[in-house]
């Protein structure tokens, strides 16, 4: 040890250490090796035939494929967070020991998937790790994220309400979910160059300041792709989420509440109007307010959702002993329902904590930067993933109107895992930049 | 700018904690309510993995069992409808009643032991088993009944005096529960209403039966009344309005009035126990309560003491007043002058096993109400088994063995009146107490008391 690190403070420079050779990350995902391996031993002991061993070997495959992850991060000097990667390995194992559980078909697919968005998550962290040019190009990318977000009114297939997915044959594509990822970008960038301005105004309307339309214009674009998520795509779940990112992250780089205010008001118009224009957000509100008159129709997969939820008491009922296939579709927006009913509070409010967690990390991570770009970035990113996860859990509980979007790296669904791998990627980038010039 | 992080930091993690509290709602405090949702089909998904216990008459005939025969569980009722409303049903889509509802979480292995038992064994993928059910009903009388009753509207109930045990608890007409899919629509549209178990739910008015009611409540009074002689001749006079009876008796004692059943007496009797007196001896009787039986049951109804006229004290003494009964509360009545002034708490299910076949529950014999005093029963027990020897029960009358009962021809707005019979048998040592009713099928002596002696008759060869 040199003089310059005696200098430091004993508990970072043990810190610094620990990141450095990532054990902490090592420690945290062997145990969630552990857990996952537990929960797939579970499914083979249970489900009869092929089906079990199948859960067993993607167990396997799954935590090897993490292991692998951590393993290049360590030989290539990688600094990004350490908790991030066990915490999303314990929500996506849980999400594929379940579906193994509901349905075989749709686990071994997502296993797929997950190796897949494993895959996303080496190549975000390795081409990208320098993702401050990403900056560079964000009129370009907000045009392809434009035209990807329409593709689907014109050509996409209509999917639980929604036509918001592409039909390639082999697999369907859901652009928003990745588009997500370029419209904080994009906020990012746009922010950084002109939050003075927009936090200052350059001309006054009696005791408001206002800035001027350059720059607030690309904004009210932005807005008014939300609504155009929620009236031709019938997307309400996405668009809340892209707006209210957008509202956290305009507010973070001018600090000027009105504007989120003025933001949210705009949104309640939209969506007030969108109340009595659209049927079908009518009735999610309707069967939000008193589902039980609409039990046989429109109510039935909420009311299932708490029947789900209601029976499984503190414990639950354990692994493979509920009635969780009783919700219809319970593999994508509802598989927190499923958790719940056979894992109890205990294991309800475990994958929340576990989302707080990543919340957490992911704040933390935006304050330790050093320039506004990657912080606005990093912020932006978490309050998509804390929002998005809020959105669903509310919806399937019932706390709020249902608006069906994944579950962040749990519901079943190739876009959703490995676009929220590719943000997990990004906030590692920026963490890794940050622990690089301590 | 970091201040603003923070605060969104502090904003989601606030989001994410109001959702650990309100899902602690959901599953804590809404949980119950929501996994007992008649619209929450677990239950039911449950049922569909167990093998549901068997419930068996006295004598180990199965009366509801699965069938597991075919790909898919069938509940089978071998009796059919000879104890439909007894035994109940349960069916997906029309719920469950009767003893398979009121057993279900022992025949469906829910309960103490059973409930660790088939965790384990759903774990292991074995079997999970339920408890079996043996009842006190005896099938073979529970037949007799049904066929005598012959599809006619009307109920019978076979009891022990002594220990409440039920033999017999017909209620006709009835439906075949193994074809509710197909016959339920009609079910409920009947007239008739075969889905109600007259024998506990029925609300009839007693007629001239409930004049032990009267009898009893007269000599709580006074016990002399017993030897006092009453003069009899066709009507009775009560604030003017003329009471008419079935003939003139001459002069009778109580012993005799009952055994001719005699309405002037009868109506005197009311007038000297008062209409608080009356109350008095119908609350003891256990007329205005549920008698606890473990299914539904109805309690009985009466006009309130205070609003009675001398003419309503009158004729609700002869039975005709706004008093309703079910045939159970009926047959107590008879057990509890049998058993010396003691009604024991009626019972249907003798034991409960679960699935290893250890009893976890026995029914022992105990008291319900005290009816009367002894001395009170043995001088209405006289005039019971007058009745049966030369009045006008003499239909109940069974060779080789004394019989006691009282007839009753009930008037209602219906048509003609419903026939009665309550009794008990032998009359020195009871060992059995029947109530019948046939609805609107005429005199009770005629009609009904012949019912009960054939009954009786075979409970006894049968060896009860």
């Amino acid at each position: 040890m040199n003089s310059a690190d005696h200098d430091r403070p004993g508990l970072l420079s043990n810190a610094a250490s620990l990141f450095g050779s990532r054990k902490a990350e090592q420690k945290l995902l062997f145990l969630t090796g552990v857990y996952t391996l537990a929960g797939m031993l579970v499914i083979f002991l249970t489900m009869p035939g092929a089906t079990g061993r199948i859960a067993l070997q993607a167990g396997l495959a799954t935590v090897a494929g993490f292991f692998l992850v951590h393993i290049y991060w360590h030989f290539t000097g990688f600094k990004g967070d350490c908790f991030l990667l066990p915490v999303t390995a314990v929500l996506s194992a849980t999400g594929l020991v379940f579906l193994f559980r509901l349905n075989s078909a749709y686990g071994t697919r997502q296993f797929i998937w997950l190796l897949a968005a494993l895959l996303a998550l080496l190549l975000t962290t390795r081409l990208l790790k320098d993702f401050r040019f990403l900056g560079d190009y964000k009129y370009i990318y907000a045009l392809v994220g434009l035209v990807a977000l329409i593709l689907p009114i014109f050509f996409g297939r209509e999917q639980g309400g929604a036509k918001s997915w592409l039909d390639f044959g082999l697999f369907q594509f859901q652009p928003s979910e990745f588009v997500k990822i370029l419209v904080v970008l994009f906020l990012a960038s746009f922010l950084d160059e002109n939050k003075e301005a927009l936090a200052a105004g350059t001309r006054s309307v009696g005791w408001l300041n206002i800035p001027s339309p350059q720059e607030w214009a690309p904004l009210v674009v932005m807005w008014g792709v939300s609504l155009l998520l929620l009236v031709f795509q019938k997307d309400l779940g996405t668009a809340l989420i892209y707006f209210g990112t957008f509202l956290a992250m305009v507010y973070v780089a001018t600090s000027r509440i009105v504007y989120a205010v003025f933001g949210m008001g705009l949104f309640l118009t939209g969506a007030s109007a969108s109340y009595f224009l659209f049927d079908h957000v009518r009735s999610r509100v309707e069967i939000w307010l008193n589902p039980w008159p609409l039990i046989d129709t429109t109510g039935y997969q909420v009311i299932q959702s708490i029947f789900a939820i209601g029976s499984g008491g503190v414990i639950g009922a354990g692994l493979g002993q509920g009635f969780p296939n009783l919700i219809p579709a319970v593999h994508t927006d509802f598989i927190f329902a499923a958790i719940c009913e056979e894992m109890g509070l205990a294991g309800g409010v475990s994958v929340i904590i576990l989302f707080m967690i990543f919340v957490y990390r992911g704040i933390k991570i935006a304050l330790k930067t050093k320039d506004d770009f990657a912080s606005l970035a990093a912020a932006g990113l978490t309050a998509l993933l804390g929002l998005q996860a809020f959105i669903i859990l509310a919806g399937v509980t019932k706390m709020l109107p249902l608006t069906g979007v994944t579950l962040p790296y749990m519901s079943y669904g190739g876009s959703s895992l490995v676009a929220n791998f590719i943000l997990l990627g990004l906030l590692l980038n920026i963490s890794h930049e940050a622990e690089m010039r301590l | 700018m970091k201040q603003n992080i923070l605060k969104l930091g502090y904003l989601l993690l606030g989001l994410l904690a109001v959702l650990v509290i309100y899902l602690s709602y959901m599953q804590l405090y809404r949980g119950p309510a929501l996994a007992d949702n008649p619209y929450n089909r677990r239950y039911q998904e449950y049922e569909a993995q167990v093998k549901r216990g068997t419930i068996y008459d006295t004598k180990g005939i199965a009366l509801a069992k699965s069938d597991y025969s075919q790909s898919k569980n069938r509940r089978v009722y071998p009796a059919g409808q000879n104890t439909a409303q007894v035994i109940g049903y349960i069916n997906e889509r029309y719920g469950r009643a009767g003893l398979e509802s009121a057993y279900d979480r022992n025949l469906l292995g829910m309960e103490g032991a059973d409930r660790f038992r088939n965790l384990l064994n759903r774990l292991l993928g074995r079997e999970q088993l339920g408890g079996d059910v043996t009842l006190t009903v005896d099938s073979a009388l529970q037949k007799l009944a049904m066929d005598m009753l012959g599809g006619r509207r009307g109920a019978v109930v076979l009891l022990d005096p002594r220990t409440g045990a039920v033999r017999v608890m017909a209620s006709s007409p009835s439906y075949d529960p193994n074809r509710l899919e197909d016959i339920w629509p009609q079910l409920l549209q009947d007239p008739q209403a075969p889905l109600i178990n007259r024998a506990t739910q029925g609300a009839y008015p007693p007629g001239s039966t409930f004049k032990i009611i009267t009898a009893a409540a007269a000599l709580a009074t006074d016990l002399s009344l017993a030897e006092k002689r009453f003069d009899c001749p066709g009507y009775l006079v009560v604030n003017g309005f003329k009471l008419d009876d079935t003939a003139a008796h001459g002069e009778v004692d109580l012993t005799r009035a009952l055994a001719v059943s005699c309405n002037t007496t009868f109506a005197q009797l009311g007038l000297i126990a008062g209409a608080e007196g009356l109350q008095r001896a119908v609350k003891a009787f256990g007329l205005l309560q549920e008698p606890p039986v473990g299914i539904p049951a109805r309690a009985g109804t009466m006009a309130a003491a205070g609003a009675m006229t001398p003419t309503e004290l009158a004729s609700s003494a002869i039975g005709q007043g706004e008093v309703l009964v079910s045939p159970l509360q009926m047959a107590l009545s008879a057990a509890a002058i049998a058993n010396r002034g003691i009604i024991m708490q009626p019972y249907l299910v003798d034991t409960v096993k679960d699935s290893l076949g250890t009893t976890v529950k026995q029914q022992v014999a105990r008291t319900w109400l005290t009816a009367t005093t002894p001395e009170i029963a043995e001088k209405i027990k006289a005039g019971m088994t007058s009745a049966v020897k030369n009045g006008t029960a003499q239909a109940a009358a069974v060779s080789g063995m004394q019989v006691a009962g009282k007839t009753g021809s009930a008037q209602n707005p219906q048509g003609q009146t419903h026939a009665w019979f309550i009794g008990f048998a032998p009359s020195d040592q009871p060992r059995l107490a029947v109530a019948v009713i046939l609805e609107n099928a005429g005199p009770g002596g005629a009609v009904a008391a012949p019912v009960a002696g054939s009954l009786l008759a075979a409970a006894v060869a049968a060896g009860y």
